[in-house]
């Protein structure tokens, strides 16, 4: 477990799959797809896992690394983790949901962030992480510049969303641009908020 | 087959299912696959390859030959995404001697022609390494517009390098006879390769 100050990183198990079905047809699956409305079954969903429990015993992990996302209390808020670890290049494209909507905006998701940055450099000894948003999520925008990602290509109108058409925007993060998970915390005022919430800190 | 200006557009068998055997190995073929680690291709991965691009719903994998006939690379688009319209654009001139002549550029137009004009994509992606310069001028001549670097994204030959990104809207094609208007495409006059020895004619018993 990745422990941090709002938000642990943990296996992404049971708990976390079982809310799978309610978050991939929300408004969440909305936002991190750039537009997608998904209309899953628990079926889809089961399957869905079931093919990603096979790919990560047929290779030996798979090609990433996936962590729930919960609060200090043990809430499950959603998912985020490496979708692709690319290791020839030691580059790792990163991925993230926070399911309910009531702790967007809070700083969980930073906290989170900053968890799977530290894990990512420090422990997979990746030299680059990198993750695409698109144009419409302001959200996520402010969240990359914040923690010192760079803005580096905006894919002209390649999301579409309700109608409208959206960039995807590609941000990366070199390794020696990271100013590490403590200095940020600092500066964000990550450890004020938790303090503020009455959460664990660490 | 679709007839361009330099060359034609034809389903990848014979002859280029043969070429590829070669072609899978070389300079130009890792330069049009940057993600994939470089390693060996044997007869068996080349057929797979093809074997997948068959099956592929999202893409294709299309020869393109000088109007002689002679077999000079592949078009790949691949990852064509329905719901937004927009796809991968991939091309190498798996014979190096056309590598910056006018038929790969004119290739390249065949392809946004068929994306644009037959497969009703509103968006192709198209990617080169910052020192690709033929890669860099068929793709800008095309009317690629360059969006963006992606910063040391990639490991290739000892160091970490960018990947120059670009992309082309269909709002932005004015068409396949008029882009060929403009550019005055010019014949390299390259004489034909002779053709492959065919594998049922090899005199060793295992064809």
């Amino acid at each position: 477990m990745l422990e941090g100050l709002l938000v642990d990183l943990v296996p992404y198990g049971k708990a976390f799959q079982d809310l799978d079905h309610r978050w991939m047809n929300s408004e969440a699956s909305f936002w991190s797809s750039g537009g997608e409305r998904h209309f899953m079954s628990e079926a889809m969903v089961a399957a869905r896992h079931a093919q990603w429990a096979e790919e990560r015993e047929r290779t030996g992990g798979g090609s990433g690394v996936g962590f729930g996302v919960q609060t200090k209390d043990g809430k499950p808020l959603g998912y985020f983790g490496i979708n692709w670890l690319a290791p020839a290049h030691r580059l790792a494209m990163l991925g993230a949901k926070i399911g309910e909507p009531e702790y967007w905006g809070g700083g969980y998701g930073t906290d989170a962030l900053l968890l799977l940055l530290d894990y990512t450099f420090d422990w997979l000894d990746v030299r680059k992480a990198w993750l695409m948003t698109t144009s419409m999520n302001a959200r996520v925008m402010r969240q990359m510049e914040k923690v010192g990602f760079r803005l580096e290509v905006r894919q002209r109108q390649s999301a579409l969303a309700d109608g409208v058409w959206y960039d995807w925007l590609a941000y990366g993060l070199l390794r020696d641009e990271w100013a590490g998970r403590a200095t940020l915390v600092e500066q964000l005022g990550l450890r004020e908020r938790a303090a503020a919430l009455g959460s664990g800190a660490k | 087959m679709i007839e361009g200006t330099l060359v034609d557009l034809v389903p990848f068998e014979d002859d280029f299912a043969t070429y590829l055997e070669t072609w899978m190995n070389e300079e130009a073929w890792f330069r049009a696959h940057l993600w994939e680690r470089r390693e060996p291709h044997t007869e068996h991965d080349v057929k797979k390859f093809i074997e997948r691009m068959e099956k592929d719903e999202r893409g294709a994998l299309i020869g393109f030959q000088a109007k002689s006939g002679d077999p000079i690379g592949a078009l790949i688009f691949d990852h064509e995404w329905p719901r937004v319209r927009k796809a991968e654009a991939r091309f190498f001139a798996g014979d190096s001697r056309y590598e910056g002549c006018d038929e790969v550029l004119d290739a390249l137009l065949m392809l946004v022609r068929y994306c644009f004009e037959t497969r009703n994509l509103h968006r192709l992606d198209a990617v080169a390494l910052p020192f690709d310069e033929a890669k860099l001028d068929h793709l800008r001549r095309a009317g690629f517009v360059h969006e963006g670097t992606l910063r040391r994204h990639i490991r290739w030959d000892g160091d970490y390098v960018d990947m120059e990104m670009f992309g082309l809207l269909e709002s932005e094609w004015p068409g396949y006879a008029a882009k060929v208007a403009e550019l005055g495409l010019q014949p390299s006059g390259l004489e034909p390769k002779p053709k492959p020895e065919k594998k049922d004619e090899k005199k060793d018993g295992t064809g």
